[in-house]
């Protein structure tokens, strides 16, 4: 199939555009109340279904024909004219990068929202009209992101991406830990986004362009002003670009959960469990790691920014992993290997592994997705129950939940040859070639390899505890297993978490996916500016002690919590219990903000109040009181002012005779 | 022909004289009447100069003069008619409405 370039630009165009048309018609529809909950549940799905098919389309075609030059652009529009200040534009850039991560938003989308039939429609929620319109616009927020050609317009779409986690962590707004939770996610990715914003205004005053394509991009000018040893701002040209990609971090690490902004993402478990698999799988968190991907060539300017990625990645992927292990919670348990998977990611876009970043977010979409969503099967089945102790013995009930369920934690757990393999031996692999050319990035890829059996171990702890053993609640032992709108999403996610990994495996000498990514051109540009290698060859013995230690992890935690009835953890109380808290970091922020900013601003509060206020009203009262004084004046008998007049004249004439020398 | 110093001197004697009435007196009438006579002091005043300068414009102002005060006059007996409906008689101390 071939279709006309200005066709493929309309389909890139209607990608995102359906979903927030749907968003529009739920909107208008919602007025109506519940009886618009089925028009409404339609036109989710059918929108997203939409720009699922389109998007394959799209993907499709730029597979089939790597002629077509790309990236090409789409519904190019100038916000502002250019004249003295450099021109800002809007519009759709369409790149392999972009393709792909349009299906797997799309893809996880609409498999969520069938998944929503069951989980929402299906237990007679109220709010759907509220529910599906927040859904659609989170995804054609993200598809908007997705294909954003400049940094402002990723701002623009990463805020109101910001927005729709909270309303949608918020869905049950009357519960107060769902509102509070929603309100968390919010400021903690608005304080990332402020760096964020900072960032955008600098490259902007640095750079004059945000464009990522093309001759004027940010890219090449950021380069040139390097090459030329220019001075931007009052700093030289290099500092600048780190600055910009430091602050431009920010944000990526405020929406990707990485430390130490990552608090704010176990508490979002408190929305409904669809809504868990879009944010982790393929929207809101993802955005981060995709802004980095997106602007890879500016990160690959500065050697200190790589690092940083780099560091923070590889400290997020253990230090999140550890505290998946003692997680009671199945959705916190998620919520944790969800923070560390996307360390893993920042670990090797830092390490220059462009590919393998874009590769494991790919694969940890799909298999993330499942695991929620089986997640969510589980927790329907038992009436809402989420503790992992009141679970067990539900693999002969839920059978198909417990065998894609297995697929998506094999995955995870970086069993081969499920995806998840793959793609982070992929990630260490990067970390490990380049460690040669840069030995500062050894610690990451030491604490990236340490999280390898951790999350093994969590991960197989989590599904021993939730299908095997013995029932250890009423619940789980009359469990049963939903319909179609359970059985699709988990089989083609399970299906995907088996051979997504095979797109890049390159251990086979499969390469599709880097190939499609133009990678190498990037490898060339990382080489050039930072030294790391060009290419990445395969290195046998990382692969084995990889493998190695995810089975020893994943046997350990399985013969661990097969039969266990009672946490094991009360063995090892004080680690656990700094596990537990979190390593007490929830708890300082909180404290950061109760006592810190909230009595500083008191304080401020009291300068405003007592001293601004106080001279404000110093000379109202002033006035007024003399006011009151003078009126004394004023006694109303027309004899005395009479007297005052004539008095006056008299002292006036006298004060011009005297002053004028005439007496 | 009478130097204008004494008429100088009269105007400021019936000036003054009108300035005490005011000053002192409670009817509102005698009071209208002393602002009457102080009104005409300038008057003379001004009639005086013209004279003596020979210039006419002096003596027209004064005509103007003359009118306008009758009309004051005629407000100010309005005022006092109504000040006596309110306290039946036209002392000026007792009305002390008009205040803060």
């Amino acid at each position: 199939m071939t279709l006309e370039p200005g066709l493929l630009e309309n389909v890139a165009v209607l990608i995102p555009l359906l979903p927030f048309a749907a968003f529009a018609v739920i909107l208008a529809g919602s007025t109506y109340g519940d009886r618009f909950d089925l028009p409404a549940t339609a036109f989710a799905i059918a929108s997203v279904t939409a720009s699922l098919l389109l998007s394959l389309v799209l993907l499709a075609e730029l597979y089939t024909h790597p002629e077509i030059p790309t990236p090409f652009t789409a519904a190019e529009a100038t916000w502002t004219a250019g004249g003295a200040a450099p021109e800002l534009t809007f519009g759709l850039m369409v790149d392999p990068l972009s393709a792909v991560m349009a299906v797997i938003v799309t893809l996880v989308a609409t498999l969520v929202l069938v998944f929503s039939l069951y989980y929402m429609n299906g237990e007679d929620e109220s709010g759907l009209p509220r529910y599906y319109a927040s859904m659609t616009l989170f995804t054609g927020s993200m598809l908007a992101f997705v294909f954003s050609d400049n940094l402002l317009m990723a701002f623009f779409f990463f805020e109101l991406i910001g927005l729709c986690s909270y309303i949608l962590i918020g869905f049950w707004y009357q519960t107060p830990s769902a509102a509070s939770a929603a309100k968390k996610a919010f400021l903690v990715t608005r304080f990332g986004d402020y760096f964020f914003l900072v960032g955008v205004a600098f490259a902007f005053a640095a750079f004059g362009t945000l464009s990522f394509h093309g001759d004027t991009s940010l890219f090449t000018a950021a380069e040139a002003a390097i090459d030329a040893g220019d001075t931007v701002l009052g700093v030289d040209a290099s500092t600048a670009v780190t600055l910009v990609a430091l602050l431009v971090l920010g944000g990526v690490i405020g929406k990707s959960a990485q430390f130490p902004l990552h608090t704010w993402l176990p508490d979002a478990m408190e929305g409904p469990t669809p809504v868990s698999a879009l944010i982790h799988a393929a929207t809101m968190v993802a955005a981060g790691v995709y802004l980095v991907a997106r602007t890879f060539e500016l990160y690959a300017l500065s050697p200190t920014a790589m690092l940083v990625v780099a560091y923070v990645g590889g400290f997020t992927a253990l230090f999140a992993a550890t505290m998946a292990l003692v997680m009671d919670d199945i959705k916190q348990v998620l919520a944790y290997s969800t923070i560390s998977q996307y360390g893993y990611m920042m670990l090797a876009l830092g390490a220059g592994g462009y590919t393998a970043a874009v590769f494991h977010l790919a694969n940890h979409a799909f298999f993330k997705a499942l695991l929620f969503l089986g997640a969510g099967s589980v927790i329907i089945a038992l009436h809402h129950k989420q503790d992992m102790w009141e679970m067990g013995g539900l693999r002969s009930r839920m059978p198909v939940t417990y065998w894609t369920f297995l697929a998506g934690a094999l995955a995870l757990a970086g069993i081969a040859p499920f995806s998840g393999f793959w793609s982070k031996d992929e990630a260490l692999l990067a970390a490990l070639t380049n460690a040669a050319n840069e030995p500062l990035l050894l610690a990451p890829l030491a604490l990236g390899v340490l999280a390898v059996p951790v999350t093994a171990f969590y991960t197989m702890r989590m599904h021993a505890l939730t299908f095997h053993g013995e029932a250890r609640s009423e619940a789980a032992e009359e469990a049963e297993e939903g319909g179609w709108p359970v059985y699709l999403p988990l089989g083609v996610l399970g299906a995907l978490a088996v051979v997504s990994g095979f797109a890049n495996a390159a251990p086979l000498g499969v390469k599709e996916l880097s190939g499609f990514l133009g990678a190498s051109d990037l490898y060339g540009y990382a080489a050039t500016h930072l030294g790391y290698a060009d290419a990445f060859t395969v290195n046998y013995a990382l692969l084995v002690v990889a493998l190695a230690l995810a089975f020893a992890g994943a046997i350990a935690g399985y013969l661990l919590y097969r039969d266990a009835d009672e946490p094991l953890k009360r063995r090892f109380d004080p680690v656990t219990e700094a596990l537990e808290r979190r390593y007490y970091l929830d708890g300082a922020q909180t404290r950061f903000a109760e006592d810190g900013v909230l009595e500083g601003s008191r304080w401020v509060n009291r300068f405003d109040v007592d001293v601004v206020d106080g001279l404000v009203d110093a000379v109202s009262t002033t006035a007024l009181q003399s006011g009151d004084a003078l009126r004394r004046v004023q006694t109303g008998v027309v004899r005395d002012y009479a007297a005052v007049i004539a008095f006056s004249v008299v002292v006036l004439a006298l004060l011009v005779g005297l002053l004028g020398g005439w007496i | 022909m009478v130097p204008p110093s004494y008429y100088v001197l009269l105007s400021a004697l019936i000036f003054a004289i009108g300035l005490y009435g005011v000053l002192t007196r409670r009817n509102a009438v005698v009071i209208l009447m002393c602002v009457e006579l102080m009104l005409n002091a300038a008057n003379l005043n001004i009639v005086a100069f013209a004279a003596y300068l020979g210039d006419v414009t002096g003596q027209i102002l004064v005509l103007f003069a003359l009118a306008i005060a009758a009309a004051e006059v005629a407000v100010g007996l309005g005022i006092f008619i109504l000040v006596y409906r309110e306290y039946g008689t036209v002392d000026v101390t007792l009305p002390r409405g008009m205040r803060w």
